[in-house]
Formats: C-alpha cells, structure tokens, sequence
C-alpha cells in the first residue's frame, strides 16, 4: 500500500524494541503533555502531532511535509528526554511511514500490538492522546481523519467481530468471572479476604468496583488493617474466622502458610451453618490455602490457582486464535481508508479541471455567440459542458481506479498539462492552530 | 392443525434452534434473533387461543387445549423473565419443551371421551394447567442449574459462560416458581378430589386410579422442598433434582389423564 500519501509518519518506542529502563526514561507526566507537544511541532516539517504515552510504548503520531527531516528531529526530541545520545536511542526506536504508520496504529487501537493482545486499556490510551492532541492544537485534519476516521473505528470492529477482548486472560479477572458464575451481581455482596497477598488484592479491587462489602481477616490483625485501610474494607478478628466463613459469599484466600488454612473440617462446619448458600472460594494462594476435598461438597465451589491459570491460559490461546482475523478486518480497513483518502486527494483535482474546461467553454461560447438570444446560448453552454463531461469522464474514472503507486504522479501529469496550480487534500480550515503560528513566525 | 397453528410453531421451532445454537457456541448475537422469534411465537400462540375461543374451544375445554395453554404459558413466562435475567441456556431447554407440547396437543387423536365439567371441572383444569406450566418452568431452572452447577464444579469457565444465569440466581428463580406453583397445584388438587368425587370417578374400577396416587405424591415432594428449604436450608443441587422429581410427577398425571381420555 505504498504510496498512498497520507503523509503520516510514526516514530516511537515499545515494549518489542525497548526494555522498561528505556522506556521508563521516556515517560510524560500528564501534566507535561502539553510541553511535549509543543517540543514536536516546533519541529520545522511538524505540522500536526500527538503522543501516545503508555507504560508499554510512547509513540509519536506526526503529519510532516518532508518524513527524512522530522524523524531525525523527532529522534532527537526523543533523545533529549531520555538524556541519552541520539546513536544510542537509535537501536530501540523504530519509524513508519504512509500508509504503515496507519496500519501501526489501527493495530495499536485494536490492540494487535499490545503486550497482552485483547487487553481493553490500550483503545482508552489512544483516545486520550488524540484527545490531549486536539485539546493543545496539534491535531489537524490528518491526525483527525487517521484517528477518528480510521483507529477509532477499526478498534470498534474489531472488538464487535471478533473474539479478541471477550474472555480475560488474567488469574484476578478469571477468579473474578468464576464467582460471577455463582453469586451473580457481586453488589451487596460479602467477600471475605483471608490473608494478604498481592493477587487477592487485585481480585479484591475489582469486587469492590462492582459494590462487593470486602472483609478482611489475616493472622496478623495489623496487616489486615493495613490492607483494609487500602480497600475502605472491614476488619475481622482471626478467631472468628468461622463467624466470617458463614457470612461471606465469595472467600479470596491468599496467606502464605505451608498448610491449608481452610481446612475440609472447617469449610463442613461452614457449609452446615450455611444451610445451603452457595459459597465460592478462590484459592490464588501457593501453597494451597483451601483443602482441595472442600470442593467437592455441595455447594461448595472452589476455584484454585491451577484451574485460575488453566483458564487464563485458554483465554491467552484464544485470543491469539482470534488475532489473524482481527489482523483480516485491519487491512480491509487500511484499503477502505487509503481508497477514501485517495479520493479526497483527488477531489480539489477534478474540481479543478473541470473548473479549467468549464471556464474556456464559457468565453468561446460567449465569443461565438454575438448577437443570439438568451435561449440559444444557454442551448450552446449546455451543449459545450455536457461534451466535456463526457470527453473528462474516461481520464476521472481511470484516475479513481488507478494503482496507488501511480495516482500521485497522474496528478501531478495532470495539473502540469493543464496548468492547474496544485491543490491540498486537507482544506485549510482544518489545518492546527500550530500551523498558523508557524506562518506568521516563518518557520 | 391451522395455518396459525403452524405459523406459531414455526416461530417456536426457529427460536428454539438459535436458543441450542447458542448453547453449543454460536455468538451472542443470535440470542436477539431468538428472543423476538419467541415474541413472535407468544404473539401468534396468544391469537391462536383468542381465535379458539372465539369458535367455542377455551383453554380449559379438553386435556390437549390445556396443554396447547401451558405451552404458550411456558413461552411467555420464560420470554418476561428472559427480559430481566440472562436465561438464554433456560431457552435451549424450555422453548424445544414448549414446540413438543404444541405438537403433541394439536397432532394427539381428539379425546375419545371428555368428563363432564362443570364449573369445579373448569377450575380444576385452570388451576392445574397453571400449575403445570409453573412447575415446568421451575424443572427448565433446575435442569440448567444442575448443568451450571456441574461446568463450575470441573471448572469450566467458558460452558458456565455459554449458560450464562449464575447458580444462585437460577436456585433463587427456581424456588419462587415452586413457591408460587404449589398453592395453585395444591387448589387444583383440592378442587380435582371434589370435582372427580361428584362424578363418582375417584374409585374407577374398584380402586383408586394411579394419576390421583401419584398428584399427591408430587404434592408432598413440593411440599417437603418449600418445608426443607425454610427449615433445613435445602438449596442448590439438592432442590435442584427435588424440583425435577415433582416435575415429573405432574408430567406423569398429565400423560395418564391424557392417555386415559384418548383411549
């Protein structure tokens, strides 16, 4: 899809080419996003920019008028952030222009590119940098069509059509699933935290986002308040861990002791004073916190960080599965992109010629036409314009349906024949604030 | 069997297949498809009894219109509560019950023989078939939550996803439909007795014909459910297969009531 001149060029940073020490030197606060900005459109060939800043890539999104000049500048922006040497950025960054920097970022939006594929944060990120973008000026018709118009979209579609984000693929989020699958609507719902590790604290939080009660239980009752404080959970005496066990619905046990803490005795003893509530338990401990033979009572559904890990794992599989397909509806929409920019380019050109033979017909037909009434000059300038509709209709259907390679040097044939003075695909209302500036400073 | 009779039937069959499709993995998307075949199923059942009724044959009058009026009670139940819960693994198993029941109401030979009603007998029918259509609803719930309650136990994430009603709500919506069934059952029970005892029918040749034997029975099953679940806290699995016992108890009254008047 060379040459469809779209004139974007990427240059950035990832987790495929840059360790975190990399990465991490060139991190932007949110609050310097405006600063970082405005550093790259002062860049002389810059004229529309946007940065996507993530903790996996920092990506920078720029409409140029001449790419070998503002990726060298940009390379250097780069390289002044992170306080290294441009020569020893160079290895970690990678550039991509035209129509492979719209396929990097539709794959970005989409997801295709992310450390974990599928995951849902990344389509968020991209908005936001778009959005800080247009927020400070730097984003004008291109990065508005590339974004709004292409990323946006593809990242929808292919969220609808396939698979890619529906299961989860993390141990927390797939605890997390199991227990909807037995309690339901976790609002109202009591969850027990037996111990403190770091993988029940992420379960934890996204119970507590759905409107769980989180109760806290730990050997230690000043690391369970500790831990609580960080939740707004309650706090339960250990010796009532009985007490606790009846009244939760789903148990998140995590401690770090070498024998199970809920033993099979304790989880019967629960399970009778339940009187048949359904109680879920999430062991995301190692060792085992939960007696693996409470699982199979009735009633009792126990979910343990092999079956947890089992089913991330699935997911993962899946997820790449459904990555070809989502990489099918990319490159539909790279063509369907590149056709419709292909014709807005085209557009001021055929507008224009046809404004060129239209104005020659109008003076010869006003030159022949002395002496003859309204009526029959009317007859003669329709006659005049329809025979150049049809003379102009073969070459515009050839432009159209021209191989993209060859369209930019068609259009230039044609203005050169014809003197038509060239014309931009971007209407110059749309062009960034920035732009104006750099006018009125000459630069 | 009418062109509307037909028609209802093919709007079922239709909704029934998306309903298994999705079960077995077809996308979410279908389930909308299926969802307004069921509409439209209700809606054409709805006027097919309104037509019947309007040629003389109420809902009430024979075993297979009283069967024809569960169906269609089943449908519109499961189709109002699909509205509010996700039930779609409920509609792999309840919407293929109700298209059996049509079928086997409209293509059973007429009743050779049909007591003589009587306002008790209407009642007694009304009631009973309300009561049916309640508990099969109940016996759908159970069925789907002894499959939900079997993927969670082997871990199977994506099959407890595919039925998509969590444990509990399935258990919750299965005791109300119990609890609302059984008085309606345990009136058609009360009303049935007087009804068959002024015919003179309670002792058919003798002795006391098997159907009444086994209602009562299905009677004290409902009976032990609601007492245990109050008293002894008998939830999930258990009332589960309690549910489907019952159930199959006012099938089996059905099916000797219906084999003994076609007869």
């Amino acid at each position: 899809m060379a040459g469809a001149n779209i004139d974007l060029l990427l240059v950035g940073v990832s987790h495929r080419t840059a360790p975190v020490a990399v990465r991490e030197r060139l991190a932007v606060e949110p609050d310097a996003v405006a600063a970082a900005l405005a550093e790259l459109t002062a860049i002389g060939p810059v004229r529309e920019a946007a940065m996507l800043a993530t903790c996996n890539r920092v990506e920078l999104y720029v409409a140029v008028d001449d790419p070998d000049r503002a990726a060298a500048g940009l390379a250097e922006v780069l390289a002044r952030r992170a306080g290294v040497a441009v020569g020893d950025l160079a290895e970690h960054l990678y550039q991509h222009r035209d129509a492979a920097a719209l396929r990097h970022l539709f794959r970005v939006a989409s997801s295709l590119d992310s450390l974990v594929v599928g995951e849902p944060q990344i389509l968020g990120q991209t908005k936001q940098a778009y959005e800080a973008a247009v927020q400070h000026g730097t984003a004008g018709a291109v990065l508005r069509t590339c974004f709004e118009e292409g990323a946006f979209r593809v990242a929808r579609r292919v969220r609808r059509e396939t698979a890619i984000a529906r299961n989860p693929v993390s141990v927390s989020s797939v605890a997390v699933d199991f227990a909807r699958q037995v309690v339901g609507d976790f609002a109202r719902r009591h969850v027990l935290i037996v111990g403190a590790g770091k993988m029940s604290e992420l379960a934890a939080r996204t119970l507590r986002t759905h409107g769980a009660t989180l109760t806290v239980i730990n050997r230690t009752r000043a690391r369970a308040e500790e831990l609580a404080k960080r939740f707004g959970a309650d706090v339960a005496d250990w010796n009532d861990l009985r007490g606790a066990l009846i009244a939760a619905d789903i148990v998140i046990a995590s401690t770090g002791a070498q024998r199970p803490v809920l033993t099979l005795d304790l989880i019967k003893e629960v399970r009778k004073a339940r009187r048949g509530r359904q109680l879920c338990l999430l062991d995301i401990g190692v060792p085992r916190d939960v007696d693996p033979a409470a699982g199979e009572l009735a009633d009792i559904y126990l979910f343990d960080i092999d079956a947890l890990q089992h089913q991330a794992s699935a997911h993962r599989a899946e997820r790449e599965e459904e990555a070809a397909e989502a990489e099918t509806v990319v490159e539909e929409e790279l063509a369907r992109f590149v056709k419709r920019w292909r014709s807005r380019q085209l557009g001021p050109m055929v507008s224009a010629l046809q404004a060129h033979f239209q104005t020659i017909a109008r003076a010869e037909v006003q030159r022949v036409s002395g002496g003859v009434d309204e009526k029959e000059k009317k007859a003669r300038l329709d006659l005049v314009e329809g025979a150049i509709k049809k003379l102009l209709h073969l070459p515009m259907t050839a432009l159209r349906e021209a191989d993209p390679d060859e369209v930019l040097s068609l259009v230039q044939a044609a203005q050169r024949l014809f003197s038509l003075s060239p014309v931009a695909a971007v209407p110059a209302e749309d062009a960034p604030a920035v732009n104006a500036e750099k006018k009125a400073t000459g630069s | 069997m009418s062109t509307l009779t037909w028609h209802e039937v093919g709007a079922y069959a239709i909704a029934a297949f998306i309903y298994l499709a999705h079960l077995v993995g077809l996308r979410r998307s279908a389930v909308t498809g299926g969802q307004i075949m069921l509409g439209v199923g209700v809606a054409l059942h709805f006027a097919d009894i309104g037509v019947r009724c309007y040629h003389g044959t109420t809902p009430i009058s024979s075993t297979p219109e009283a069967m024809s009026f569960a169906a269609f009670l089943v449908a519109g139940v499961y189709l109002l509560t699909s509205l509010r819960y996700k039930l779609t693994a409920a509609g792999a198993f309840a919407v293929p019950a109700v298209v059996a029941l049509i079928l086997l109401a409209r293509l059973a030979p007429a009743e050779a023989s049909v007591p003589t009603m009587g306002r008790l007998g209407q009642a007694h029918i009304l009631l009973a078939t309300l009561g049916v259509a309640v508990f099969a609803f109940a016996a759908v719930l159970a069925i789907v939550y002894l499959f939900q309650d079997r993927s969670l136990k082997r871990k199977q994430l994506d099959r407890a996803e595919a039925v998509g009603t969590p444990l509990e709500t399935l258990d919750r919506l299965a005791h109300r439909c119990v609890s609302i069934g059984f008085p309606v059952f345990t009136l058609a029970i009360v009303t049935g007795a007087i009804w068959v005892a002024r015919l003179g029918l309670l002792h058919g040749h003798g002795t006391l014909r098997p159907e009444y034997l086994i209602a009562v029975g299905t009677w004290i099953a409902f009976a032990v459910l609601i007492i245990a679940r109050v008293g002894a806290g008998w939830r999930g699995r258990r009332a589960a297969w309690l549910t489907l016992g019952g159930f199959g108890g006012t099938a089996l009254v059905v099916a000797a009531y219906f084999i003994r008047h076609a007869a």
